[in-house]
């Protein structure tokens, strides 16, 4: 066990409802259960209650993720464990709004001023969802249709909720894209999903020898704690309210 | 009021970074008793920065662990007079650091000198194009201390970082293979340039080809074991790509803890206290001098520490903070453009050019380091004829692989949307074959950029905010658009390029934001100079009107010129510490007549 882990699960705060017992579901139909390493204790994780999310929550940022950073050659973003990413990272300090400052008031500003929310990053997606799921659920649309959803939430000048539409999506944007790709002690980038995918080798890294060639890495991608923690899968996520 | 006082010490020096240590080291071999007092925590190289640990990308480059908390100090920010200045509430344009060694642990190490024509700008662009040249609208102005001045002091800085390097200017020398623009150097850098990578290398024939004079960028990146000056011990860079943003662990970086603080820690004359929060700086009845500084210390009690002499090594911005807060100095007012704190604040210009190699080109671009680049510099301050371009000023053109840090680092090319399928195909595709240039450019002072404090916000310690006016001048975004140009012809000419694009952060009609990251060189504010109605500190860096106060850091700087700021300000740290230690200390007096 690495400090790095228990750090992160140190930071969690204590008033996370324990969400009910998570239903192993495909989410795009049979392609992801097929892809679902069967190695790995379902049961146990099933026990394991989001951090943050609600159930109603994970599923509708699972399909939005998978818009973004759909599966094909390589794994979807819910498949390499986005949703349990950005799960963490909202019960954590960024969602908390550590560093963050948040005295106000809080006029509107420009583009270039920034956040000017009263909120923290954690406020922002869980009111946004909410806001988004009552004019539509994304994640009961057919999977056809959520593209072209996404597509019209992605201009969006209206704002949603009491957030701008842009910067709800943009946060969300960024949480994806993140997730895909930071360490796995993150609990994204499952099995390096993202790594493998543009041929990072990760954070052991001296290259001394090598800086000047002009041929591929071989290496195989290695985290933090590669050999020290067992990455666990991304937790199933249940299609049914 | 202060609730504790302190016994008095010779010297208060204000903030743990490459000024505040280095000054610390300077004067307590002289004889004066030192204390430091550094807002953040302690830490050290060797056992904070370790990897892998440290190679968390998350961590440190997203969500800024080595930075400035901005829930106790922010800065408001508006782009004119016209619109209300709102908080910076979360980091993103530049990156102030915070703890031992400062920002100097998380830099890149690009080890720069100003060009000797860059020190005398105003009057080098009147001689070479006269007196009506430059726009009214600009406030640029010469530093009122010369290369030939500087030079000593530029020269000991490399050595005490172990740069990295190859003279273009030897003694008056030119040498190809190196800056041909630069000011006559007295030694060649202390070790030799690093290695390149492939794309830098194309980059470095492309602009042989069209005719310029390419070079390795200086390093701070040390490239072979080293002993400074001070004795501190360097190791070879593992080009890690962990750099930027980072704290280096294997002692390759030069960075202020490594390569000052512990060569001075143990002396008799020196003392750290961390966690020590400065507030104000106190004035004497007479406000003619300062009398030590009020600071709250860890357990939440304000402490003043009484002292002969002040030194404000805060950064920049925050030195210019501080004097507002405590009323050191005029502060500027652009109304009637009077006063002087404040006055000149400048930024850097920067554009970035992308250049995408066919499959043939394997970049690898996580085999990084902070400092790893060709650069071309014909097109830097006044390197190039500026008669018939209607702009001052200019940028280096640098091909660069600092880090494939696969969050940040997602190349892709023009036309490509943001996400879905094709964005992580073009993703995948590009990831390893992208070469990635920068223009680094300069940026002028006028008369609405400036520094003041913010009316309605305030700090976690109830003081205002420092508030940031500011937009690219018209000067920059020419200048920005020219320099640009060159670098997209240049990669234009790289071998195995498929496709070009360009993104210039100063063009015509977009403002200056405070979200993206651009540099952390926040220049100006409390400019050094021999007028005192045009500056706050004289060419010695001592205030005009507080004479035992001694001001570092780019906040001198009258307008910023095309390179990074550290080895300049160095330069000028180790200059003003000369006289210091050989003119002020033993007669404590103005050292310049107002
Ligand atoms: C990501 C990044 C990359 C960079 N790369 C380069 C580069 O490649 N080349 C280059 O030339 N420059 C680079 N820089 C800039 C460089 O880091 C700075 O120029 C340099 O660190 C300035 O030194 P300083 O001593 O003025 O300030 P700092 O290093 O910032 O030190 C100031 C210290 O003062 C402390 N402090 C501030 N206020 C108070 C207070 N009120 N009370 C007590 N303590 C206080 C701070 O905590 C800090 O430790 C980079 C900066 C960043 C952030
Ligand atoms: S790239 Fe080199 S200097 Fe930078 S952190 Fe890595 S080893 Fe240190």
């Amino acid at each position: 066990m690495t400090l790095v882990y228990h750090s992160i699960n140190g930071e969690i705060s204590m008033h996370h409802r324990f969400s009910r017992r998570a239903v192993l579901l495909s989410m795009g139909g049979a392609a992801l259960s097929a892809s679902m390493p069967v190695r790995h204790a379902f049961a146990q994780m099933d026990a394991e209650p989001w951090a943050f999310l609600t159930d109603d929550e994970a599923r509708w940022l699972a399909a939005i993720a998978d818009i973004f950073i759909p599966e094909d050659d390589h794994p979807s973003a819910s498949q390499a464990g986005v949703v349990d990413y950005i799960d963490m990272q909202l019960a954590t300090g960024y969602g908390q709004g550590q560093g963050l400052y948040l005295q106000g008031p809080f006029p509107e500003g420009t583009p270039e001023q920034g956040w000017q929310l009263p909120v923290t990053p954690a406020e922002l997606i869980r009111n946004g969802i909410a806001a988004a799921r009552e004019e539509t659920d994304l994640a009961t649309l057919p999977d056809t249709d959520r593209l072209t959803w996404v597509e019209a939430f992605s201009k969006r000048e209206d704002p949603i909720g009491d957030a701008p539409a842009q910067t709800f999506f943009g946060e969300l944007l960024s949480l994806t894209k993140e997730g895909y790709f930071a360490d796995p002690i993150y609990l994204g980038n499952h099995d390096y999903a993202g790594w493998r995918m543009v041929g990072f080798p990760g954070a052991h890294a001296y290259f001394t020898e090598r800086v000047g060639d002009n041929a591929p890495t071989k290496q195989p991608p290695m985290g933090i704690a590669h050999g020290q923690l067992g990455h666990r899968a991304p937790r199933p996520i249940s299609q049914e309210g | 009021m202060a609730t504790r006082t302190l016994p008095k010490t010779d010297v208060v020096i204000v903030g743990g970074g490459w000024t505040g240590l280095t000054a610390a080291y300077e004067l307590a071999h002289a004889g004066q008793r030192c204390v430091v007092l550094e807002r953040g925590q302690n830490r050290h190289t060797a056992t904070s920065f370790a990897g892998p640990e440290e190679h968390d990308e998350l961590k440190y480059a997203l969500r800024h662990g080595h930075m400035q908390d901005l829930k106790k100090e922010t800065l408001t920010f508006r782009n004119n007079r016209d619109q209300q200045a709102l908080p910076m509430r979360r980091l993103g344009s530049f990156l102030p650091g915070t703890g031992l060694g400062g920002a100097g642990i998380h830099w890149n190490g690009q080890i720069w000198r100003p060009l000797p024509s860059d020190l005398e700008m105003r009057s080098h662009y009147e001689d070479r194009y006269g007196s009506q040249f430059i726009p009214d609208d600009l406030t640029i102005q010469d530093w009122g201390v010369t290369y030939d001045e500087l030079e000593p002091h530029l020269d000991f800085f490399e050595r005490i970082c172990g740069a990295a390097g190859y003279a273009g200017n030897l003694n008056g020398e030119t040498r190809a293979g190196g800056n041909v623009f630069e000011g006559q150097r007295s030694a060649d850098y202390p070790n030799p340039a690093m290695k390149q990578p492939i794309s830098n290398t194309l980059f470095g024939k492309a602009a042989e080809k069209l005719g310029y004079n390419p070079f390795p960028m200086p390093s701070a990146n040390v490239t072979q074991a080293y002993e400074n000056p001070y004795g501190a011990q360097l190791h070879p860079c593992t080009y890690c790509g962990f750099c930027e943003r980072f704290g280096c662990g294997y002692f390759a970086k030069a960075d202020p803890i490594i390569c000052v603080y512990d060569r001075i820690k143990d002396h008799d004359n020196f003392e750290i206290r961390f966690e020590a929060q400065v507030l104000r700086v106190e004035k004497s009845e007479d406000g003619q001098t300062a009398t030590g500084v009020t600071y709250l210390g860890e357990d939440g009690v304000e402490v003043f520490q009484p002292a002969d002499t002040v030194c404000l090594n805060a950064y920049g911005l925050w030195n210019v903070h501080l004097m507002l807060v405590s009323d050191l100095g005029k502060p500027y007012d652009p109304a009637t453009r009077t006063g002087v704190v404040g006055r000149n604040y400048a930024y850097q210009t920067v554009a970035a050019v992308d250049a995408f190699f066919d499959s043939d080109v394997i970049t690898n671009p996580f085999m990084g380091a902070g400092a790893l680049g060709v650069v071309v510099d014909d097109f830097n301050g006044d390197n190039f004829d500026h008669a018939e371009l209607g702009f001052l000023g200019g940028g280096y053109i640098a091909c660069k692989q600092y880090n494939g840090r696969p969050i940040s680092y997602q190349p892709t090319p023009e036309g490509t949307p943001a996400w879905g399928g094709d964005w992580k195909r073009a993703v995948r595709e590009n990831y390893n074959h992208h070469g990635d240039l920068v223009i680094h450019g300069s940026s002028v002072s006028t008369h609405e950029n400036y520094l003041d404090l913010d009316p309605t916000w305030t700090d976690a310690y109830g003081r205002p905010l420092l508030r940031m006016t500011f937009n690219f001048p018209d000067n920059d975004r020419k200048m920005g658009d020219y320099v640009m140009n060159r670098a997209v012809e240049i990669a234009q000419e790289m071998d195995n390029v498929t496709s070009v694009s360009s993104v210039n952060m100063a063009a015509k009609g977009k403002d200056y934001s405070i979200v993206p990251y651009q540099t952390t060189h926040n220049a100006g504010g409390a400019v050094m100079g021999t007028d005192p109605t045009t500056s706050v500190v004289n060419r010695f860096g001592q205030m005009w009107d507080h004479h035992n106060v001694f001001v570092f850091g780019a906040c001198l700087f009258p307008q910023n010129p095309g390179y990074n700021p550290t080895g300049p300000l160095m330069g000028l740290a180790y200059w003003t510490l000369d006289h210091m230690k050989t003119d002020y200390l033993s007669n404590p007096r103005p050292l310049m007549d107002a």
